[in-house]
């Protein structure tokens, strides 16, 4: 809906529990419960999918205006109209609110008949929550607490189904512990678009499953895993390896596209166990793509760079930043080139632009474009996280990439001979490996070992995404907040950390000792992001570009 | 896949039947494919979905629901034996034996197989002899209860199929579905909408329809105007057919007409609710009746094209609805420009595959679609609103449909209201079933009988020696009677024997008149059993869509399994009560009711009969359900890893 033509909303009376209330009109009563404090339980509602109606947690009872014959509401002695209550119960998940409805959720019957369903789901459940990956994050459990029985009345064998079934090359089903909400179902049908999903079987056997010719091998399946309200669906990967309770969560941006999925990471210990999607209306909705959230365990690469090297043999930091510094200032910057990176934090990226000033290589940098193809949903063509921030501070043009080509050439002219890389790897962007043996020096920052690294004059160990704090714009204009889930390895640096120091040795100091004074730097010299701070842009992020013409692929599915 | 050309033939033209979704051809494609082959391989479930351009999940989906058809292949003839209520009071299950044993299966090693099957209901897998000549499954109600028991040979019915015939059944060449017969009405009954059923000389050609003043109805409605014939039935006060009762005129005038959308029609042909057999005549015996009034209802709502939703297990009858259909066609009671009033209507037949819950007009709507039939929510889907591919549609029962015939028949709704009494007008067809000597079709003006004058006089009076123990008066999802009970009315208290057959009367003893199915029981029963086989029908036949049907249904089946096996608690008949409690009115459909309503009325009603059963104070053993070996998962747990050199921890050695 455009918000230029929207007209005033229509607002509701709607008394709930006794209490009335106003609600927009298109407000779901499941919601509308919601805001006025009265959670409703539910498992296959969900907000972003059409709702069946079928797992009947969310009944309540029901009501609507007493009318007189001449259709006009009876007015109470209180003033507002009495209710008619309808005798049987309904669910709130598929009517939206009308004028003078009233709802229970707390009356003696919607307490039995959430009481009863609870029983009712549980007669063929395993309850084998001691070895299940949804333990501590299941509404079985949750509800149970809340309406279920301390005593088991079913004294029969329960439905056998399979169990331990592959899915998908990613999502693992136990057919016994699912409720049959068909949210999974549902997902793949309206949002994934890809109708692999199935229930096979009848009544008290129904069972989902997929064709063995059609498995569930998406981009988007191990949403089916999140939106599982129970322990049927598993995610391969994450399956066994932690109790969810365990896990540190860290609210942070995706960096595998120019869409900046909003996710939460879980981790202990230092060690990654899962990344989920974070709700995001904005960005993602609440859906992440299987290849973003999977691309972490590179992170704990037995091969991460931990230690400063010079010419490939361990340095300590400052001796490093010294050589790096040394060999910077002992050529003319018309020999300076450097490569940053759409994968830098804005405040890596203002620190960049301050090194090419500190340099005077005004025009000789430029960002590595990375091009793939949008997929309709939520992976934008733009594989770079922050080509935006790149454009706003300068390190690119409207065209990243458009300065490589020049640089190529000046390499292999002879004319360029120090190269600077920002984590990218030179030879992707156009140099062989002999072109880099015929440069005079290579700095470069990263965190693993490529084609460019054993060149590398200085070799400066750097962070990953996980692993610090910062900032980005998504491709939309939206400015959004890494944060620090796990430690760097080793003697790794946090990025701005080292540019920094870098730009201290070669131009003297700069006063900067937190993100934040980055941060405030930032703020005070971009427009972009004046008046903001890291906190400021919160979890949700903060629109800083108006959006000319909006990419059409990336937010479609998010709604 | 190479597929004969003959098939693809009719595969081609069964398409062409939905013209609005493809996926709506994917039963009669199934039906199509297990008739030629035999049953459905995988790669026909493949080969189906990319005709009709679905994914193969959406006809595993069907293939796995309707219960007709199979996955492997069945024997060379396929017995079908009637499991449910009256046929099983007439002795289905030792028929069922006796026919294994004349074919040579050996019954308990398919159970020991069934045991092993994920869905081991009856009938999966379907039993077979070792020669691979025949086979045999139980199968819920033919909907021939008043000659049972009954079964079916591969597509030939077999009514009243005696013990001792087991063995002749197997060679049996004809139908009984189609035998002429001759059976006079009861001076009781009032024939209408039954006129021509079992009557001398009639058959269900066209001529036959037209000699007897056939379509002289049709062309009466098609120089009114249709909004007329709507108060026409509106006026008649005809109630619903099917078991819900509801006006008729109203659920039409719900239609709003001249929107951008198709209305479409729908007969529910699929009789299926046990104790209930009325459509099954009218359509082998008097198809055109139907069409006839199914023409006139097009033109009354506006639609030009409608749909016969006929169970599965009468293959015959669609068979003769389809000869009818083109007869009809043939002389332009059917078509375009229908006997030239510039009214187009066309009518398909669309076989159900065994599923009950297909009677629920929603359910039915979405297996018209090629989907499970799983009911949908109302609010929002009403079917006059957003029914079938999501435009109006009007679903109604046979009867219903044919009685639109006769209210124009009768010069109108005046006409036919004086049939019956207020509220409670016309005719009904009591289908009765059960321990009565003439159990059978009687159709009665609606109230003219009294429960007692239907099983005494009417049906011929119980068994010799026999006493009335109870009644279900409405077909088995229908509350029990009992007798010896009193009713209290508005202005005095019955008894059973005393209740008029009608709606009201019916619903205020706290039962249903539903789609007429008189089931009566002597005190020969066992209401434990009894309320067992009921109970295995709904656990058999809920779609499994909404949870307290879902695992409500099967769970009653299973305490009344236990009680009958001996192991009943004291507990049992309130806990069986609640259970059926916390189901009624807590589902999508009507189905909720369908299934606790005989649990909340047999153990309220003969609670001393489950009491004296199950008496036990905790539960005995029951077998394990697991073997040792199977309770160990087969799942790899990965080992700690060195954090550093991801390497597993090698154990600490001890120094």
């Amino acid at each position: 809906m455009s918000t230029e033509t929207a007209a005033p909303v229509q607002m509701l009376n709607v008394q709930v529990d006794g209490v009335w209330h106003q609600f927009p009109k298109g407000t779901r009563v499941i919601e509308a419960c919601s805001q006025a404090g009265k959670y409703v339980p539910r498992y296959c509602y969900h907000p972003k999918l059409s709702s069946p109606g079928n797992c009947r947690m969310c009944l309540v009872e029901m009501g609507m205006p007493k009318m007189t014959p001449d259709r006009k509401p009876v007015v109470g002695a209180d003033g507002k109209p009495e209710i008619a209550w309808i005798p049987r119960p309904q669910i709130s998940c598929a009517q939206d609110v009308a004028e003078g409805m009233g709802i229970r959720t707390d009356s003696p019957m919607a307490k039995e008949c959430r009481q009863g369903v609870m029983e009712f789901l549980l007669i063929n459940h395993p309850l084998d929550c001691p070895i299940c990956d949804q333990a501590g994050e299941c509404r079985l459990q949750e509800f149970s607490v809340e309406y279920g029985q301390g005593e088991s009345r079913f004294l029969e064998h329960k439905v056998k189904k399979p169990k331990n079934v592959e899915l998908g090359p990613r999502v693992t089903l136990d057919a016994e512990r699912c409720i049959l909400c068909t949210r999974c179902i549902r997902f793949m049908k309206e949002v994934a678009h890809d109708d692999v999903l199935g229930i096979v079987d009848r009544g008290s056997y129904n069972s989902i499953a997929c064709h063995p010719e059609r498995v569930l091998d998406n981009n988007y399946s191990l949403n089916t895993v999140d939106i599982c309200p129970v322990g049927a669906l598993t995610s391969t990967d994450f399956r066994f390896k932690m109790r969810v309770w365990f896990l540190k969560e860290t609210k942070t941006v995706d960096v595998n596209c120019g869409t900046g999925s909003n996710i939460t990471i879980g981790s202990r210990e230092n060690k990654i166990y899962r990344i989920t999607p974070r709700e995001n209306n904005d960005v993602n909705g609440v859906w992440l793509p299987d290849s973003h959230r999977l691309n972490f365990k590179y992170v704990a690469d037995a091969h991460r760079l931990h230690q400063p090297t010079v010419k490939g043999q361990p340095v300590e930091w400052r001796t490093a930043i010294a050589i790096a510094a040394e060999v910077l200032k002992s050529k003319p910057s018309e020999q300076i080139w450097l490569l940053a990176s759409g994968r830098q934090t804005n405040e890596e990226l203002f620190l960049t632009t301050r090194l090419v000033n500190a340099l005077n290589i005004k025009k000789q940098h430029d960002i590595l474009p990375r091009n793939g193809t949008a997929d309709g949903l939520l992976i934008a063509a733009d594989r770079n996280p922050n080509t935006n921030g790149a454009k706003v501070l300068g390190l690119t043009t409207s065209k990243p990439g458009g300065r490589l080509k020049k640089f190529v050439e000046g390499v292999r002219a002879g004319t360029i001979k120090v190269v600077i890389t920002m984590g990218e790897d030179l030879t992707k962007a156009g140099l062989t490996e002999e072109d880099l043996a015929k440069l005079d020096a290579i700095i470069a920052l990263d965190i693993l070992p490529n084609k460019t690294t054993p060149h590398a004059t200085v070799l400066l160990p750097a962070s990953a995404w996980v692993e610090k704090r910062g900032s980005m714009i998504n491709l939309k204009g939206r400015l959004q907040r890494l944060n620090r889930a796990v430690n760097a390895p080793g003697e790794a640096h946090d990025d701005w950390e080292i540019l920094r120091d870098l730009i201290q040795a070669v131009s003297g100091s700069n006063g900067l000792y937190m993100i934040e004074d980055v941060f405030k730097s930032l703020a005070a010299e971009v427009k972009e992001f004046a008046g903001l701070n890291l906190s400021k842009i919160g979890d949700l992020g903060v629109q800083v570009i108006q959006e000319k013409t909006p990419e059409p692929e990336p937010a479609e599915a998010a709604k | 896949m190479e597929v004969p050309s003959d098939l693809l033939a009719k595969i081609d033209e069964a398409i062409t039947h939905y013209p609005a979704s493809k996926r709506s051809a994917s039963l009669p494609l199934l039906h199509l494919w297990q008739e030629h082959f035999g049953f459905i391989s995988d790669e026909a479930i493949s080969w189906i979905a990319q005709k009709l351009e679905l994914q193969p999940i959406n006809i595993l989906e069907l293939v796995t629901f309707y219960p007709m058809f199979r996955r492997e292949p069945a024997g060379k003839r396929h017995i079908r034996v009637c499991r449910t209520l009256s046929c099983a009071m007439a002795g289905s299950y030792e028929l069922k034996e006796r026919i294994a044993a004349a074919a040579g299966i050996d019954l308990k090693k398919w159970a020991e197989e069934g045991a092993h099957h994920a869905n081991a209901g009856h009938g999966n897998p379907i039993a077979v002899s070792p020669d691979g000549q025949y086979s045999i499954e139980f199968v819920e109600c033919l909907a021939s209860c008043g000659s049972a028991p009954v079964a079916m040979v591969d597509d030939n019915f077999k009514e009243n199929v005696k013990l001792e015939d087991a063995a002749k059944l197997l060679k049996l060449q004809r139908s009984d579905a189609t035998m002429p017969r001759v059976r006079p009405p009861h001076p009781r009954e009032k024939r209408v909408v039954f006129k021509n059923i079992d009557r001398e000389g009639w058959t269900n050609d066209l001529n036959c329809y037209l000699n007897d003043g056939g379509y002289k109805q049709l062309e009466q409605a098609l120089k009114m105007k249709p909004e007329e014939i709507v108060d026409e039935v509106k006026k008649s006060g005809l109630r619903g057919r099917g078991g819900a009762g509801f006006p008729c005129g109203v659920k039409w005038g719900f239609i709003k007409r001249g929107g951008p959308k198709p209305t479409y029609l729908i007969c529910n042909a699929d009789e299926s609710e046990p104790g209930t057999f009325k459509d099954r005549y009218i359509i082998h015996q008097d198809p055109h009746q139907l069409i006839e009034g199914m023409v006139i209802s097009c033109f009354a709502v506006g639609a030009n094209l409608a749909y016969i939703y006929i169970r599965g297990e009468f293959p015959e009858g669609a068979q003769i609805l389809e000869k009818a259909l083109a007869e009809a066609r043939a002389k332009n009671f059917l078509g375009k420009n229908i006997l030239g009033s510039g009214f187009d209507c066309e009518i398909y037949v669309h076989r159900g595959a065994g599923a009950y819950i297909c009677g629920e007009e929603t359910g039915l709507i979405e297996s018209l679609e090629g989907k499970r039939a799983y009911p949908r929510i109302k609010p929002p889907y009403f079917p006059a609103v957003l029914g079938l591919y999501q435009c109006p549609t009007i679903v109604n029962n046979v009867e219903t449909l044919c009685d639109v015939k006769h209210i124009l028949a009768m010069g109108g709704g005046a006409g036919y209201a004086k049939l019956g009494k207020p509220n409670n007008t016309g005719t009904r067809i009591l289908c009765v079933s059960g321990d009565v000597k003439k159990p059978g079709y009687y159709e009665v003006e609606v109230g003219s009988l009294t429960m007692g004058e239907l099983i005494n006089d009417v049906c011929g009076g119980l068994r010799d020696g026999r006493t009335l123990k109870a009644v279900i008066p409405g077909g088995s999802s229908a509350k029990v009677l009992k007798a010896g009970e009193k009713y209290k009315l508005k202005d005095k208290e019955i008894t059973l024997e005393e209740i008029p057959m009608d709606f009201d009367t019916l619903a205020a003893a706290g039962s249903m008149a539903g789609s007429g199915g008189v089931i009566v029981m002597d005190d020969s029963r066992d209401m434990v059993e009894t309320l067992n086989n009921i109970n295995e029908f709904y656990a058999h036949e809920s779609c499994g869509q909404c949870t307290p049907c879902r695992e409500g249904a099967l769970w009653m089946k299973k305490i009344t399994d236990r009680i009958i096996e001996g192991g009943g608690t004291a507990k049992d008949p309130d806990v069986l009560k609640n259970v059926a409690d916390n189901i009624a009115g807590k589902t999508i459909c009507a189905f909720g009711e369908a299934c606790s309503w005989p649990t909340q009325s047999f153990v309220l009603k003969f609670r001393d009969e489950f009491t004296a059963k199950a008496k036990k104070d905790i539960p005995p053993p029951m077998p394990p359900e697991y073997t040792p070996e199977q309770l160990v998962e087969n799942e790899k747990i990965e080992t700690l890893h060195d954090q550093r050199t991801g390497a597993p921890f090698a154990p600490a050695a001890t120094k």
